[in-house]
């Protein structure tokens, strides 16, 4: 029909020009940042003032001279000097980077294969009839939408070793840098397995029975159906909830701040956790700028790669 | 199947009860700190089994009437309240028209699936990438420390969600009701609001509750932006942390009062939920 008219880009504007202010400007004021170096500095001066009282004339002392009070005058100077590429260098050279990004990278390689591999198991294992099985379907979905942080401190207390309810286990949960960083990732495992679980579910759910049944009567084995008809057809699925995940857990971010505050050491200190450290807690803003480009050329990395496979399923 | 019946039955059962055992390993933590909120603090440690009230100990409200009270939570709530609400309708306000747009008209130099994917990939940026320059800008109008930058900041962040999740919405809508308001003369702006808007209502709803769960859970920005005023839940909860070390206890309330409207959220939204979460690239 005549869904061609003008008024699309009407429709459309609000949100782009929104996006454009809010995401791309800021994103481009990061890159010029990450430029230069950015000096806060504090000048604290003490200025004598004489007293006034409230007539707005000053107070004379015994003597007959006007009463003076000492003022702190706070003066916080902001230099910006052009380095060029300094920030970007030090990214190569830095060990704390190195070590986040060592961090980060084992993170991912546990946590996500094994939300894959477990949401996929229990989504086999929901798409059966079961007892209760819409109930416990809906409790499934809690740990998606649970507080990050809230949930960062409730593990706080359920690794707690000394009379924890895993304390039996004897493992160092928090306090051996291995472990700890285990336990962020149990703890990331437990918040998205159930999305992964949620999204092949429903996938499976949309094989037709039919399919299945012809492959049975062929004389097909369990594991023949799993790995020749359903892998194949939920492909596409997997994929994208694999980029999801990938994208969101290079974030990390949450989880260590509450229940490791990146230790023992920087045991746990992910790269967007050393970032954000770098850049509002120490305030080497140019630096921690860099440090987060870094972080996006991954993100752009991977996004590209599966680019192809996202365009078509909304295509 | 009559005759494998009771083979089939008994895979039911067993089935059944490890499904229930999953969920429950799933429930735990969630469940653990609600029982930690209902202990006295002199059985944080003692307790046995699976610390079921009752039976492992003797239940008290007081953690919760010492912490929910408090001016400090209130005002968290408050502020954690006001700020997903103005976000999720700011967002719903942008993203509605521009998910009609992309759902309905038809783009050129920029194909619709384009616009939809540029959408998209805000929602994979790294929010550490945004929250450093946020910060200086916010600090270069005077905003730092207010609700309005938070605002701003968590419906520039749940946008893309906006427009994929609805774009799906309008795509399953009979085109035809629209075509027929316009054949009728009505404008653009009349079919949208008259006859699309109304049949995309409960997805705009879950919509709306699902990027309000998203604004309050959200962290990073919240503890780049306040310092005091604009306190949300999940910052008050590290905050309290940090002033007074983890009180078991207290910890189990305050992990309650941040948990519970999301994951009430999660039950009421079920139904939208994976395609939310996946950005409509999975129907749920």
């Amino acid at each position: 029909m005549r869904w061609t008219s003008r008024v699309r880009f009407l429709f459309l504007a609000p949100a782009v020009v929104w996006v454009l202010l809010f995401t791309i400007f800021p994103l481009g004021y990061s890159l010029f940042i990450a430029f230069n170096k950015i000096d806060q500095t504090t000048q604290v001066e003490r200025v004598k003032e004489p007293v006034l009282d409230e007539a707005g004339q000053p107070v004379l002392d015994s003597k007959g001279r006007p009463r003076t009070k000492n003022v702190v005058v706070r003066n916080t100077v902001t230099t910006t000097e052009f380095v060029g590429l300094t920030n970007f260098k030090r990214l190569f050279t830095d060990p704390q980077v190195h070590e986040a990004i060592k961090v980060t990278l084992v993170f991912v390689l546990i946590a996500v294969p094994i939300e894959l591999c477990l949401g996929f198991l229990i989504a086999l294992l929901f798409n059966r009839p079961l007892m209760g099985r819409s109930t416990l379907r809906a409790i499934m979905i809690l740990p998606i939408f649970a507080t990050p942080i809230a949930m960062g401190y409730s593990f706080f207390t359920i690794f707690y070793e000394e009379g924890g309810p895993l304390a039996f286990t004897g493992i160092p949960w928090l306090s051996n840098p291995n472990w700890a960083l285990f336990s962020v990732a149990l703890v990331d495992i437990w918040q998205w397995t159930p999305f992964c679980f949620l999204v092949f579910l429903a996938a499976l759910q949309g094989v037709p029975d039919e399919l299945l049944e012809a492959a049975r009567i062929d004389g097909a084995s369990g594991p023949d159906i799993l790995f020749k008809v359903l892998l194949p057809l939920l492909q596409p699925t997997i994929i994208i909830v694999l980029l999801l995940r990938i994208a969101e857990a290079v974030k990390l971010f949450d989880i260590p701040f509450a229940l490791t505050g990146g230790g023992p050491g920087t045991a746990t200190q992910s790269f967007s956790f050393l970032a954000f450290r770098t850049g509002l807690r120490f305030f080497d803003l140019g630096y921690a700028s860099a440090m987060a480009y870094g972080l996006l050329a991954v993100v752009m990395v991977v996004v590209l790669l599966f680019f192809r496979r996202l365009r078509q399923s909304y295509g | 199947m009559a005759e494998r019946g009771a083979a089939a039955q008994l895979r039911w059962a067993v089935f059944s009860i490890l499904a229930i055992a999953v969920t429950m390993a799933f429930l735990f933590p969630i469940y653990w700190s609600f029982s930690q909120s209902l202990r006295n603090p002199l059985d944080t440690f003692t307790v046995a089994g699976f610390g079921i009230p009752w039976v492992n100990f003797e239940p008290t409200l007081g953690n919760w009437i010492d912490q929910v009270g408090t001016p400090e939570t209130m005002h968290a709530l408050y502020n954690s309240t006001v700020i997903s609400i103005a976000a999720a309708i700011l967002a719903l306000l942008l993203g509605v028209p521009a998910a009609y747009a992309v759902a309905r008209f038809q783009f050129r130099t920029w194909k619709n699936q384009d616009i939809t994917i540029w959408f998209l990939s805000q929602r994979i940026l790294p929010p550490v990438a945004t929250v450093i320059p946020f910060y200086l800008i916010m600090r270069t109008f005077n905003l730092l420390d207010t609700h309005l930058a938070l605002i701003l900041i968590n419906a520039t962040f749940v946008l893309p969600f906006v427009v994929v999740i609805l774009r799906q919405t309008f795509l399953e809508l009979p085109v035809e009701l629209e075509e027929s308001a316009l054949v009728d003369g009505a404008s653009y702006w009349t079919a949208f609001w008259r006859v699309a808007l109304p049949l995309a209502a409960p997805s705009m709803a879950a919509t709306g509750l699902i990027i309000f769960a998203f604004s309050w859970n959200e962290f990073l920005f919240a503890v780049a932006i306040s310092s005091q005023n604009v306190i949300t839940i999940p910052v008050h909860i590290a905050g309290a942390v940090d002033t007074r070390g983890v009180q078991f206890w207290f910890m189990g309330v305050r992990a309650m009062v941040a948990v519970i409207p999301p994951v009430l959220i999660a039950l009421i939204a079920q139904r939208y939920i994976v395609r939310g979460l996946t950005m409509g690239a999975v129907k749920g």
